[in-house]
């Protein structure tokens, strides 16, 4: 089934066309990655389907509706979450914080419970920070629930930045290079977490990464953007030995 | 230096001991002598002792309300200057809830506001209009001045008026830059400033810079108020009202929502958090605080005019919030409490000192240099040296440390009948 | 009504270009240090009260001087000018060294919150060193080109009235103009205005490029303040008496005039300077006209705020700027 469909969606930033009439469609369920050149566009793409962008034309549905024109915080409710390219945690809040506020919008608390400290704001609170300790067990972040964000490693700081988006529960999951800036062995385990991930969270994830031993290894679908325009799509058999994609490569300097 | 020394007399005993010596001796100083304010500034300062000190929360707590409703007012009371000690206590309750306020705003959701004051002033206008004669200028209906038990309901009034002018305010102001704000909140300050000197014309409404006199005194139970040893407690009342709430909310999904705002946007955006929404909240009860002390003040001064309200005022409560610890409960007390008595206590008092020196001869300073002129500068100076050096503050803000033996139960929550282990007991929220 | 506005205008033209040149050249400093350094340079308010008050007391120091009686005022003027624009100039740098450089990677709030501290110091500073030597903090200068003309408006056609002006009001806007050609010259054609731009446009990449970063910024301040601190001169050869707070709130309307123009764009400033002034000295002539005297001219800083609130929602880049998005 399909999850996510878009439709010649174009970005013109001033004079420059960073996407320029992608179509793909995403199917739920299936790793997705999009790979290409430094500066090709991957994460203009992200930032347009979740709402930090307007695109300049082209429609972007999930679920078959539209979702063009909302605010990220409203694509958040609708359901995607995503990682930044550059960590973007809550860098003076605690690592178990960092995970409270991805459960934010299902929190369903208000002003009068938390000023009264009502029974029920109680119980959401306690059962919100057990889930939140349970999602940092899984990205075995558990022992540094207290520590601040910032004083994380980086490959830790990437992990947590999933295990947030995750708390928001979301059927769509984007992660904007996870593995940058990770060891080999880190690389590896992470690779074992998005694999299971998918299942265990219900959730369909679409990577972008320049790590092309993880793509390969763990995407189902792959396209590949150059220059803002999606150049090919397929398996990762296909892509591997895809001429046009070689070719991008090999004619930029950003092999990787 | 407090902190080093409440560790090295980490016994618990050991402290309870010393700790009572010195509010016994303290107080006991206080209330036997003519007029001590050392050993006024002395009693107030074992609270701040008592944050340190290694007991329960609960225990503090106790010590602190005990202190505060009882010693403090019994202590102050044995000498002719017992009203100023009063008076000044009160002020430094009203500035701490202000502090606290925009605390909301500076410290947990970042949001630099320089025109804090304003809601103070319409607070202050609320009450002072209707409990005078003012109102009947242009109320085609009631009868003008209101009496003294209107006092209470005006708390609440105040305090609303100053959240929709905060909305107000911040509908336009929270959807431009952050850096910006600045800016549009100070030029927003001084235009209700402006407002409220120049609404004399074309009705009479504020009385422009005559400014309203003989505001009501609140009246309870058929008693007037109108001593400040009277309105320490009402002040003492809404204050605690106000750290409890401030306490709640820091560790609340709203308070995580404003940090998270506070730390990036963009990423709180993208957990579901709606910027605008989520900062007009912050504006809005940070501007409820102070306008339910601009109620109190209007009363207890029971004269208001414009000048009350400068911006001077609002860089004051920036001040404090910036000494004490941005975003720091505590370090916001301390911070309210600390300039509140550096400007109505210690200026004055070390100005008087350095006059009687020159009058006396011994010294002579120009009084260009009088320390009652250089509070600008000890601000300024305060500002900078803090930034530069000691950004969170005196009292730098906390995390909240969770249990990890209360999140490793993974019993599904409905399983669970035992609904008090669940609760985040009051001795986990940090103070 | 409309006759009434249209008297008094040729009174409000002058006025409020005097007004707006200075708004002009002050918002420049904003502007420029807003553009290199994403900040606003609340001190620059005082920098400019500085300017105002150093070359007062140079005013008053050479003319108390017997034989300096001999030199043409203009001369003097000169001479003054860039005396103070070197001092405040050289503040300007002192400033960004302490109080903003080791601040670059905090939070930014941190900052503001120095500049603010800065801004309150020197308006401390000053009034300490006025009330000192002069007894009183509100000093009043030597009275310079102040032979009054009538500019005959009335004979161009009769609906307006004559405007009063002081020989003054053409040095103020004449300096202002020179001032503004040539930052723009420096700006827009020398090596180091080419700088400039770089580091404003990435400075990372600029500092890849071997240019030095930090000269290029203490220059942006010292320029700016420079330029802040002449109008601070200019400010008291107009108006005479000064104080220790006329930055503040002048500072404020200046940093609006950049903003109006479009902040880190210097052709943007100008433009909003000048907008500024003509607009807050319409308003002060006539909003009690307009409004059936509801609203008087103590109403005119609201005025100025309004438009300021008005510029951020409707046109957050400004005149003259252009839109940017934040890159994620
Ligand atoms: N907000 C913006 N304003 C102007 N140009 C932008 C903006 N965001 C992205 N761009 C430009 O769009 C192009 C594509 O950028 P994008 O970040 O999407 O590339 P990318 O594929 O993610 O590259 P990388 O692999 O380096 O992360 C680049 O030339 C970039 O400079
Ligand atoms: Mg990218």
């Amino acid at each position: 089934m399909t999850i996510l469909e878009v439709n010649s969606l174009t970005k013109q930033f001033g004079g420059l066309t960073a996407n320029k009439d992608i179509t793909m469609t995403v199917e739920e369920g299936k790793i997705t990655a999009v790979i290409g050149p430094n500066g090709a566009g991957k994460t203009t793409f992200f930032n347009m389907i979740t709402g930090v962008y307007q695109p300049t034309s082209g429609d972007i549905k999930l679920d078959g509706k539209s979702i063009v024109g909302l605010k990220p915080d409203e694509v958040a409710k609708k359901g995607i979450s995503r990682t930044f390219q550059n960590i973007r945690l809550f860098g003076e809040m605690s690592v178990i914080e960092n995970v409270l506020v991805g459960m934010h919008t299902h929190l369903k608390t208000n002003l009068l419970g938390i000023l009264l400290n009502l029974p029920f704001t109680k119980k959401e609170e306690a059962s919100a920070e057990k889930e939140a300790y349970r999602l940092l067990e899984y990205f075995e972040l558990d022992h540094l629930l207290n520590e601040k964000a910032n004083n994380l490693s980086y490959g830790a700081q990437r992990k947590l930045e999933i295990a947030r988006a995750l708390a928001t529960k979301p059927k769509l999951l984007l992660l904007d290079e996870p593995a940058a800036g990770m060891n080999p062995k880190e690389t590896r385990e992470l690779t074992e977490v998005i694999k299971r991930m998918g299942q265990e969270f219900n959730v369909t994830v679409i990577l972008i990464e320049h790590d092309m031993k993880l793509v390969m290894e763990i995407s189902e679908h792959i396209v590949v953007l150059d220059h803002g325009e999606k150049i090919a799509e397929g398996n990762p058999e296909e892509i591997r030995t895809n001429p046009k994609v070689i070719e991008a490569y090999l004619g930029s300097a950003a092999v990787h | 230096m407090k902190a080093k020394l409440a560790s090295y007399f980490s016994n618990k005993w050991l402290q309870v001991i010393l700790f009572s010596l010195f509010i016994i001796v303290t107080s006991a100083a206080l209330y036997f002598s003519q007029k001590s304010v050392v050993s006024f500034l002395l009693l107030l300062s074992s609270l701040l002792i008592l944050h340190y000190m290694s007991l329960k929360n609960v225990t503090k707590w106790i010590t602190a309300l005990g202190l505060l409703f009882i010693l403090i007012p019994f202590a102050s009371s044995g000498g002719p200057a017992f009203q100023s000690y009063m008076e000044v206590a009160t002020m430094v309750g009203i500035y701490i809830s202000m502090a606290l306020g925009l605390n909301i705003v500076v410290g947990m959701a970042g949001l630099l506001d320089l025109g804090f004051v304003a809601f103070f002033a319409v607070g202050a206008y609320s009450y002072s209009i209707f409990a005078t004669k003012q109102a009947s200028n242009f109320m085609p209906f009631g009868n003008f001045p209101l009496g003294g038990e209107s006092f209470w309901g005006f708390l609440i009034i105040g305090g609303i008026m100053a959240a929709i002018a905060g909305v107000l305010i911040g509908v336009p102001v929270l959807r431009v830059k952050g850096d910006y704000l600045a800016i549009v909140t100070l030029g927003f300050g001084e235009i209700i400033r402006i407002i409220f000197n120049n609404a004399d014309r074309p009705i009479n409404i504020t009385n422009g810079a005559m400014g309203i006199a003989s505001v009501t005194p609140p009246e309870i139970f058929g008693i007037t108020l109108s001593f400040p040893n009277q309105f320490y407690f009402v002040t003492l009342f809404i204050l605690m009202f106000t750290i409890f709430a401030v306490l709640r909310l820091e560790h609340s999904k709203l308070g995580r929502s404003w940090k998270a705002v506070r730390e990036n946007e963009i990423a709180a955006q993208a957990m579901g958090i709606p910027l605008v929404k989520t900062k007009l909240l912050a504006f809005a009860l940070g501007a409820s605080f102070s306008g339910i002390m601009g109620v109190v003040f209007a009363a207890k001064q029971a004269f208001i005019d414009p000048t009350s309200f400068t911006l001077m005022e609002s860089f004051t409560i920036l001040v404090m919030v910036v000494l004490g610890g941005m975003g720091s409960v505590p370090g916001v007390i301390l911070g309210a409490a600390v300039i509140t008595i550096l400007n109505l206590q210690v200026l004055t008092e070390l100005t008087n000192w350095l006059n009687q020196l020159s009058l006396s001869g011994a010294l002579s300073i120009p009084d260009a240099l009088s320390p009652a002129k250089m509070q600008k500068f000890i601000f300024g100076a305060l500002l900078v040296v803090f930034a530069l050096y000691r950004p969170k503050g005196l009292i730098p803000a906390k995390n909240k440390i969770f249990d990890v033996k209360k999140l490793k139960d993974h019993r599904p929550d409905h399983l669970n009948n035992d609904t008090e282990k669940d609760s985040v007991p009051i001795d986990k929220v940090q103070v | 009504m409309l006759q009434e506005v249209l008297q008094s205008l040729p009174q409000v033209l002058v006025d409020g270009l005097t007004l707006g040149a200075v708004y002009a050249v002050v918002a420049l400093g904003y502007t420029m240090v807003y553009g290199i350094l994403q900040l606003i340079n609340f001190a620059h308010g005082e920098v400019f009260m500085s300017g105002a008050f150093i070359g007062t007391a140079f005013f008053i120091l050479i003319m108390g001087m017997g034989w300096a009686a001999e030199i043409p005022q203009f001369i003097l003027l000169i001479i003054v000018l860039v005396l103070t624009a070197s001092i405040t100039g050289l503040v300007g740098v002192g400033l960004e060294r302490v109080a903003y450089r080791p601040l670059r990677n905090a939070p930014r709030l941190i900052p503001l919150i120095t500049a603010i501290g800065i801004s309150f110091i020197l308006q401390d500073v000053v009034r300490f060193i006025a009330e000192l030597f002069n007894g009183n903090y509100i000093v009043t200068g030597p009275s310079l080109f102040s032979e009054q003309i009538t500019l005959k408006a009335s004979s161009i056609s009769s609906i307006f009235f004559d405007a009063r002006i002081k020989t003054s009001f053409l040095i103020v806007l004449g300096v202002a103009i020179v001032l503004m050609v040539a930052l723009d010259y420096f700006v827009n054609k020398t090596k180091w205005g080419t700088a400039m731009r770089a580091v404003a446009l990435d400075r990372e990449t600029a500092s890849l490029m071997s240019i030095n970063v930090n000269k290029v910024i203490s220059i942006t301040f010292f320029i700016g303040s420079a330029l802040g601190g002449a109008t601070g001169v200019l400010f008291a050869v107009q108006y005479g008496t000064i104080d220790p707070y006329i930055g503040f709130i002048l500072g404020l309307k200046a940093f609006i005039a950049a903003v109006l123009g479009g902040i880190g764009n210097i052709r943007g400033a100008m433009l909003g300077g000048m907008l500024l002034g003509l607009m807050e000295m319409f308003a002060s002539a006539n909003l009690s006209l307009l409004t059936g005297g509801v609203f008087g001219a103590e109403y005119k800083d609201v005025f100025a705020f309004a438009i300021l609130i008005l510029v951020l929602i409707f046109k957050p880049e400004g005149l003259l700027g252009k839109p940017t998005a934040e890159k994620v």
